[in-house]
């Protein structure tokens, strides 16, 4: 079933790769997956280097489509991202000058 | 005869590069702990900076929609001086804001001071300071490329209003290539001869970024922005995000409060240098905010707005049957540009510094306006 699902999710991403000017190059990542790194790694930098509030930083990180869960961990300065079907993404805070990075 | 006319000529040269090597402008201070505060009179200025935050800060429907112009910061130096400063939608003084492309500009400065220390030209391939690609065909690429957007990588510049599996951009940061971006960057294909296409691309700054660090970090550590750049012109603290591998992310990712964005934006006006120190090579700047050659000749006609060295110029292009893209404004103006409109404005012919960092979702702020409008504010 999560196969399934991941090959569901892959050949919607591929679908949408048409372009009138040519043919470009597709990366083969889909969607969800994508979201989940950007709502982790964004977050990240969100709330421990720009320093705004959790809520905000939820709102400033939603994309389309939205992850299923979004976890911030203040105390170990992590953000862990995830969809139902199985992509997560962690992202952690590394110091006060090199900031976040994606796992 | 001759030889005493080319001794002369040899003499007056000489003359003329100690002279300009020594010239660095004068200020009557230098911010480096803190701009001096000196804010336009709110009443008698009222209808300008009325004018300016209507534009700037008016919020459209709910944050959920995401809609308008949507200014979490708004700073204004004129003549060395803060003269104006407003936040928004909970940003203030105190908080970084992510810079997104105006890093791109960062990160030609830094091989800028990569080239004052003699730690690489401009002419060099980028090979010579990244040996593990060795014999690819990238190494037709030179340092120069990298920072003109000339690289000629089959780079695609796409967001996220445009489908995600065709952006070099998101895979790059969120997806397949985040763990070794430049490798990402690098496993594209050449689509034509280096320096003989411009091509707006994030992996080229990024490229840029990587190889000022490799070329300096041997002699000054990893810490080598810090120590080169942000340090000595008072970007205290700053944050230079880096990928799993230590690859600075310079395409993107810095941050900084827009008082410290600031900073940048009056070292460049002031031709690189700081408080008598010159940070930039004699000659960057003025090299940086004049169009490239690459851009010149190659850019699409689309672009409307020529770049030097990863900077955005008000310059008209006669060649390129184009008028200066920001009409109001003076033609000395250029500025670095981000995503969701994030902006450092510099105009050295008015003394003045407009940074504005934002959270624009759909079309970013206009450069002309809000500079126009800064302008009247300090008149």
């Amino acid at each position: 079933m999560k196969k399934t699902m991941l090959a569901l999710f892959t050949l919607a991403a591929l679908g949408g790769c048409a372009d009138p000017n040519g043919t470009p190059r597709t990366f083969a990542n889909s969607d969800l997956e994508l979201a989940v790194g950007n709502a982790a790694r964004m977050g990240c930098s969100c709330l421990f280097v720009m320093e705004m509030p959790e809520a905000y930083c939820r709102a400033w990180v939603k994309a389309s489509p939205d992850v299923a869960k979004l976890s911030f961990d203040v105390a170990n300065k992590r953000v862990e991202s995830s969809s139902f079907v199985s992509f997560a993404a962690t992202a952690r805070y590394v110091d006060e000058k090199r900031g976040c990075i994606l796992e | 005869m001759r030889a005493t006319l080319k001794s002369l000529a040899l003499s007056c040269a000489l003359g003329a590069s100690l002279a300009s090597a020594q010239t660095c402008p004068t200020r009557a201070s230098w911010p480096t702990d803190e701009w001096p505060v000196n804010l336009v009179d709110a009443t008698a200025r009222a209808a300008p900076i009325k004018a300016l935050e209507d534009f700037a800060f008016t919020l459209v429907g709910t944050d959920a929609e995401r809609k308008g112009f949507r200014t979490d910061g708004l700073v204004i130096i004129k003549n060395g001086v803060l003269v104006y400063e407003r936040y928004g939608r909970g940003h203030d003084a105190t908080k970084r804001h992510i810079s997104w492309s105006v890093a791109k500009s960062f990160s030609s400065a830094l091989v800028g001071i990569a080239v004052r220390e003699g730690a690489l030209t401009l002419d060099d391939s980028i090979c010579k300071h990244l040996p593990e690609y060795e014999g690819t065909a990238q190494c037709a690429i030179t340092v120069k490329d990298a920072i003109t957007f000339g690289t000629a990588l089959g780079w695609q510049e796409e967001y996220e209003n445009a489908s995600y599996q065709v952006s070099s951009v998101i895979a790059m940061l969120y997806g397949a290539g985040h763990r070794d971006q430049l490798k990402h960057i690098l496993t594209h294909k050449l689509v034509a001869e280096p320096g003989k296409r411009w091509s707006y691309s994030t992996g080229d700054a990024e490229l840029a970024s990587a190889l000022a660090k490799r070329a300096l970090a041997k002699a000054h550590g990893k810490d080598v922005f810090w120590k080169l750049l942000f340090e000595p012109i008072g970007m205290k603290r700053v944050v230079f995000e880096e990928d799993v591998l230590g690859t600075p992310l310079g395409g993107s990712m810095v941050f900084a409060t827009p008082r410290e964005f600031a900073k940048f934006g009056f070292l460049f006006m002031n031709d690189g240098c700081w408080n008598g120190a010159r940070i930039m090579p004699e000659g960057w700047v003025a090299s940086s905010v004049t169009p490239s050659d690459v851009f010149t000749a190659t850019a699409p006609d689309t672009e409307d707005t020529p770049s030097g060295y990863s900077w955005w110029l008000n310059k008209a292009s006669p060649a390129r049957n184009k008028p200066k893209p920001w009409a109001d404004l003076p033609d000395d103006t250029y500025a670095a540009l981000g995503h969701w409109g994030q902006r450092i404005i510099v105009v050295p012919s008015e003394d003045l510094v407009v940074v504005r960092t934002g959270d624009d979702r759909e079309g970013s702020i206009d450069v002309n306006e809000l500079t126009k409008l800064s302008l009247a504010v300090t008149r």
